[in-house]
């Protein structure tokens, strides 16, 4: 396929985004707005190329994002695009199912980031078992107060939800810009996910919050997606307090 | 199954393998495996059955074998999921690991009418089709769209191995696997 030879993609990955994340992750946009335009000519059919130009791109991102091996990243990232991108155009007969393939390819991508800046398989070990889960859970919702108590301090101690907007909260955000999380802040992010998930959860409304923390709210709290970047982190961290979550459900599956 | 149809399939599935396709020709062919080229074509008809034939055995093997490891290394049906990428990594890491067969073929004919393109197409769908089954026995809610991210993370990786021996391209597809595994399962 031409277009990912072509420096227009380039140029349209380069302004796409602010972090190299989302200009990694932008590619599988940009070629679905591509392939769903109705004037181009489009062919499935490979030409030998490797694309070089564009890997080297994705490869200068993938070295900022501090991945563990930039080179075989965006080489697997373009790879997948690719493979999503001639799927999209296959005959309907060998694609039956009629997925929307560059959203689930996007999605693939964005977990191979994870694979690569997660630092120790401690992701890995803690799915092990959901006592392990459990306990680490337990001993980070300690952390996780003191840590909301610090927070907090600054404001108010209780933000009423329809005040977010106006007053702006303050969000230790001292760390590097683009620190990655160490495997301890993964940890910790999951299984803050997980307790969510165990509960049903009224999340504050998006439109409440300032458009600099939407993003990073939609994302790595609605979403459950872990944030890259200590300073997003905080952000999540400081919304995730705002989530009100109901555990009876649970509470009484296990009395059962 | 004649003894001399046995051993052309292996033999042109091997230097299919380690040559390529379309640069193996059907007197080395012959020649490796010990025999004529009148007895190719009376087993086989013209080269393009052969090359479909190899690609047929090999899937089936493939699929076989995974089946069994997962069959055998798992207590519960929903457990054979959270398994796949470490068989799969164990293969492609190994060193007589020569690349997949419907992958490499898809790339030599990229024509989309070409029988051998059309072939490795539906392998592709066939193994996508075999994960989503893995992931509805795991209770996954969209195991059509699960199916289709490890799909995309397998063929990606594979490529990467097959552009470059030792990219360890499959240790981070594995990784990535599991998240999104475990994303579905709880969700």
């Amino acid at each position: 396929m031409e277009i990912f030879d072509s420096p227009w993609l380039i140029k349209m990955l380069a302004k796409s985004s602010k972090t190299p994340q989302g200009r990694l992750l932008s590619l599988f946009d940009i070629l679905d707005d591509w392939l769903n335009a109705p004037h181009l000519q489009k062919t499935s059919n490979l030409v030998a190329s490797n694309h070089s130009q564009l890997i080297t791109f994705c490869t200068e991102q993938a070295k900022t994002l501090g991945a563990e091996n930039p080179a075989i990243l965006a080489e697997h990232i373009v790879l997948i695009a690719k493979n999503a991108a001639q799927q999209t155009l296959a005959p309907q007969a060998l694609e039956p199912l009629n997925q929307n393939h560059l959203a689930h390819a996007k999605k693939a991508a964005h977990a191979l980031i994870l694979a690569q800046t997660q630092k120790t398989s401690a992701f890995s070990d803690l799915s092990q078992s959901k006592s392990a889960q459990y306990s680490i859970a337990a001993s980070f919702i300690l952390l996780l107060i003191v840590a909301t108590i610090w927070l907090t301090l600054p404001t108010q101690t209780h933000i009423p939800q329809s005040k977010l907007a106006q007053n702006n909260p303050i969000i230790t955000t001292t760390y590097a810009h683009e620190k990655g999380l160490t495997a301890q802040d993964a940890t910790n992010m999951y299984a803050k996910y997980e307790q969510m998930r165990q509960g049903t959860c009224q999340f504050p409304e998006a439109l409440l919050i300032p458009d600099k923390h939407k993003a990073v709210y939609l994302d790595n709290v609605v979403g459950s997606n872990l944030p890259t970047t200590l300073s997003d982190l905080a952000i999540a961290n400081f919304y995730l307090e705002k989530v009100r979550c109901n555990f009876t459900p649970m509470l009484m599956a296990a009395s059962k | 199954m004649s003894g001399l149809r046995e051993k052309i399939l292996t033999t042109a599935s091997a230097l299919f393998q380690t040559q390529g396709i379309n640069s193996t020709g059907v007197d080395t062919i012959v020649s490796v495996a010990g025999t004529t080229k009148m007895t190719l074509y009376k087993y086989f008809g013209s080269k393009e059955v052969l090359i479909l034939e190899v690609l047929k055995q090999g899937h089936q093997d493939f699929q076989s074998w995974l089946n069994d490891k997962l069959s055998t290394n798992t207590k519960k049906p929903g457990e054979k999921i959270q398994k796949l990428f470490d068989y799969i990594e164990e293969w492609v890491t190994s060193p007589d690991f020569q690349g997949v067969g419907f992958i490499k073929a898809s790339a030599e004919f990229p024509k989309e009418e070409n029988p051998v393109h059309q072939l490795s197409s539906e392998q592709s769908l066939q193994f996508k089709q075999y994960i989503s089954h893995l992931a509805a026995e795991a209770n996954i809610q969209d195991a059509d769209g699960l199916a289709l991210q490890l799909s995309l993370l397998f063929e990606g990786a594979v490529q990467a191995e097959q552009m470059k021996r030792g990219s360890g391209a499959m240790k981070y597809a594995k990784t990535a696997a599991k998240i999104l595994i475990d994303g579905a399962l709880t969700h």
